[in-house]
């Protein structure tokens, strides 16, 4: 707990009778990206914007810096808000937008124009300075939106989808740049977004959400090669599922054949569960303990790699296998051929029905 | 699909209606430069009958207090229904029956208004005067003026008020900063309608005047003239009064695209 910048404590937040938000506990590290990861409805905007200070805490208290911030206006806290829709204020140009927040501080004209020069460079506008919002496109507004938070050099900035507005392409640019920017300007991020990649990317830490309550707090790496659970394994990349049974022997799957695993995760005797595996951790041919065979029902091609959607005797759903472009090569995997797919027990993870 | 008779017929019939609406105002418009002031004969044009107003001390007079009436009714006006305009919209939630008593005043009958009002004043013993003229205006322009506002605050972002509470802004710096400035097309416009509507307004003012001279406006003027027959002078003045409401209307309309009361 020593470590905890902004320390989360058990914040709830009801809207009549709907639970919002359910008894949530962080802490998040000063200089850390940190990334809310849910779908729509998980709450995670409602945590924001409990943290900006726009939503009243119905139990809890967020603790900054040792100090609690539950009672502070939204003006009063040392947090900025990236808005998902941008909230620039269209009657200004892109300057007055940015230097609002700093004259709210009072600072002296010369400062004023300083700081905001200067990141008009970061973020490479100087030129846009004297335009308004609607002469600017989607990717130069949601500079100046960013710009116009972080400014003012907030303890945290929160960032409400930053990049959902954007193309796939600016998507993954800006993704970069906003990791750059978080490091360069040294202030704690805190992002919602439901793009799993995206979190993924820029996320130092990741938190899952589901139904207002945590449900996994992991690094990206922690997240995606460990989840805890069936939602996190399957809200998080790709993911094969199996039906399983536990007995004696060890796992059985429906057609009475037997799936290893070495995780410590254990189903109680005689109970359903899945076990699950990545794509990529698909193997054609007899490399692993695990091993199925099936017919190839679809070839999806990704350019990097193929994607081979195979019918097995285990699984309703097609299981999918990612194989990489040189391996692709030397099999030329047809629709309809028969294949077996192998997999290592270390691969399988292990989750109650 | 229409065919080219019925077509026809219905030029004819949008003509006629558009000549029952305007012939009349030609007309006067058409009188008041006519050099004999006769409606029986056109003898010449000629801007006589404007220069005899400028030389009318009733007119002036009458024409002042217009002004004054206007000018504040409308400021009034502007300031407290552009405020109940954006309390409203903040506080959705008391539904159909707060809109209904806001707009009440502009549906009401303009004689109800205006005996309302007169009982009213005279309830609370104050003495009649401008100031109660003003203050009658300010009942129907404020419905006026926030049905306006209104209109464009429906597709108001408010995300942008709380971007301005996040940056730091107490709440009256960001009515002043950024609701305001946003709204000012609306505001104007909802200035104008009012100023139109105080210029012209008689029955209310009738009402609620005072006794003499004093609190005479415009149209309670022409009013007073009109029972000597309608003179070229008359007619001048009508022009005048004309241009100006479609001036400000004109200028109302086009500064606020879309959204007149009622739409």
């Amino acid at each position: 707990m020593s470590d905890a910048f902004l320390s989360i404590r058990n914040i709830s937040k009801n809207f009549g009778s709907v639970r919002a938000v359910s008894d949530v506990s962080l802490d998040i590290r000063e200089n850390e990206f940190f990334a809310l990861l849910g779908a729509s409805g998980s709450g995670k905007t409602t945590l924001l914007r409990m943290l900006a200070g726009f939503e009243t805490l119905s139990a809890g208290d967020v603790v900054l810096q040792g100090g609690s911030i539950a009672d502070l206006p939204p003006n009063k806290r040392p947090v900025n808000l990236m808005f998902q829709s941008y909230a620039l204020f269209p009657h200004m140009t892109v300057a007055q937008n940015i230097s609002y927040g700093l004259e709210m501080d009072r600072l002296p004209r010369s400062e004023i124009s300083a700081r905001v020069s200067e990141i008009l460079d970061v973020i490479q506008l100087s030129e846009l300075a004297r335009r308004k919002p609607d002469q600017l496109s989607g990717g130069q507004r949601q500079r100046v939106a960013l710009a116009r938070a972080l400014v003012k050099r907030p303890k945290v900035l929160l960032l409400d989808e930053p990049l959902g507005a954007l193309d796939k392409k600016l998507r993954s640019e800006m993704q970069l740049e906003l990791k750059r920017l978080q490091s360069e300007f040294g202030i704690t991020f805190i992002v919602v977004t439901h793009d799993q990649e995206e979190a993924l990317v820029m996320a130092d830490r990741i938190a899952i959400m589901k139904d207002g309550a945590l449900l996994q707090v992991g690094t990206p790496h922690d997240i995606y090669e460990r989840p805890e659970s069936r939602f996190a394994a399957d809200f998080i990349g790709v993911m094969n599922f199996v039906p399983v049974t536990q007995t004696a022997q060890g796992l059985e799957t429906s057609d009475g054949g037997r799936i290893s695993a070495a995780t410590t995760l254990r189903l109680a005797d005689q109970i359903a569960g899945v076990a699950a595996v990545r794509p990529e951790r698909l193997h054609i041919g007899d490399v692993g303990e695990n091993r199925v065979e099936g017919n190839v029902l679809a070839i999806a091609y990704h350019g990097l790699d193929l994607q081979l959607h195979v019918k097995t005797p285990i699984a309703d759903t097609p299981i999918v296998a990612r194989i990489t472009a040189n391996v692709a090569d030397s099999l030329t995997p047809k629709i309809g051929d028969r294949v077996t797919l192998s997999w290592s027990a270390k691969d399988t993870h292990i989750f109650p029905a | 699909m229409v065919d080219r008779t019925t077509f026809r017929l219905m030029l004819l019939i949008l003509g006629v209606v558009f000549a029952f609406l305007y012939i009349p105002i030609s007309v006067l418009v058409g009188l008041s430069f006519n050099e004999g002031g006769l409606p029986t004969a056109w003898t010449g044009f000629s801007v006589k009958w404007y220069a005899a107003l400028l030389a009318n001390d009733d007119i002036l007079h009458a024409a002042g207090n217009t002004l004054v009436v206007a000018l504040f009714s409308t400021v009034l006006a502007t300031v407290l229904g552009t405020l109940l305009a954006i309390g409203v919209e903040i506080r959705r939630r008391n539904g159909k029956w707060l809109e209904t008593v806001i707009f009440a005043p502009m549906i009401i009958p303009d004689i109800v208004l205006a005996i309302a009002l007169l009982s009213f004043f005279s309830l609370l013993g104050v003495k009649m005067g401008l100031h109660t003229i003003i203050v009658s205006h300010v009942v129907f322009n404020l419905a006026f003026v926030c049905a306006v506002v209104r209109a464009r605050l429906k597709s108001f972002d408010w995300s942008i008020v709380e971007a301005s509470t996040d940056l730091g802004a107490p709440v009256l710096t960001t009515l002043r900063r950024v609701v305001v400035p946003v709204l000012m097309p609306a505001i104007i416009a909802g200035a104008l309608l009012a100023f139109t509507l105080s210029v012209d307004e008689f029955i209310i003012a009738f009402f609620t005047a005072g006794a003499g001279r004093s609190s005479i406006t415009l149209p309670m003027q022409i009013y007073a003239m009109i029972r000597f027959g309608v003179t070229p002078e008359i007619n001048a003045l009508a022009t005048i009064v004309m241009s100006v409401s479609v001036c400000a209307l004109a200028l109302s309309q086009r500064l606020n695209k879309g959204g007149l009361p009622g739409q």
